[in-house]
């Protein structure tokens, strides 16, 4: 049975929410309700993320996904304004490709899975919280955490300079 | 089946539904959320690993909010990168931006 501390029945219920809300991203003509799928779909990762004790986790998923992201994501839908397609202008000519190869890499994992050979659950890893992780986020990880705010900061100003209109060169 | 197993099967339906439409899509931006589909899986799988086995303490933790933090700044390029062709093409379908072809 799936395990963490909550009932089996809630991963059943969270998993089918994603898996449903992720189809729906992939499988809406129109790119507005793929957003609004996609916003449900990180909401129910959010709920996943505090049903495996990670709190964190769930509220910088609900504050930069389900908040910040999304927005982004549907700011960019009304900009562009998409005509209406026809259905030949929906997917791809490589689906008849991409179909297949998607369903053989899930049908492979899961059947390794499923098997259960190659991972085993040891003792139950002790959740740090939130002081045991800001103090390692300030020493052991700090690196990383500069080199993150380094790419933060360039991706702010080659987004600023790619979306800004060109100006006239006298 | 463990428990750490079904989380995981989780994690690759969600990651392969994403590269299904990475792959697929012809809309540009529905391919930037599917790619972001991709990403969230592996946050799942991250976490979840973290939790049932024992590793470096907070190290799941702490590198799925870097993974968030970079999708985020991901995002904003890609978007960006986006509206810039958009001015110029008029279109979003990921067929027709061929500029690059010689």
């Amino acid at each position: 049975m799936p395990g963490g501390d909550f009932h089996p029945w809630i991963f059943f219920i969270l998993a089918f929410w994603i898996l449903v809300c992720g189809l729906g991203v992939v499988a809406f003509k129109k790119v507005m309700y793929s957003a609004v799928s996609m916003v449900f779909c990180f909401l129910g990762v959010a709920f996943a993320y505090a049903a495996l004790s990670a709190p964190l986790v769930a509220v910088v998923q609900v504050l930069v996904y389900v908040g910040a992201i999304s927005i982004v994501v549907i700011f960019a839908i009304m900009l562009t304004e998409v005509q209406e397609g026809a259905r030949d202008q929906f997917f791809n000519k490589q689906t008849v490709f991409a179909a297949p190869l998607a369903i053989a890499v899930a049908a492979v994992v899961s059947v390794v899975l499923v098997s259960g050979q190659v991972l085993h659950v040891g003792d139950k890893a002790l959740t740090p919280g939130l002081h045991q992780l800001s103090a390692l986020l300030f020493n052991r990880y700090v690196f990383p955490f500069e080199l993150i705010s380094l790419v933060l900061v360039a991706a702010m100003i080659g987004a600023i300079v790619l979306a800004r209109k060109e100006e006239e060169r006298s | 089946m463990n428990a750490l197993s079904w989380w995981l099967l989780l994690a690759v339906m969600l990651f392969c539904i994403g590269a299904f439409g990475v792959l697929a899509r012809r809309n540009v931006i529905v391919v930037v959320m599917c790619l972001e589909l991709m990403l969230n899986a592996v946050n799942i799988a991250l976490v979840a690993t973290a939790q049932f086995r024992v590793g470096a303490p907070g190290a799941g933790t702490l590198f799925s909010l870097f993974i968030i933090t970079l999708a985020a700044a991901e995002v904003t390029v890609g978007l960006a990168i986006v509206i810039a062709n958009y001015r110029n093409k008029r279109t979003v379908q990921a067929d027709q931006y061929d500029q690059l072809k010689g």
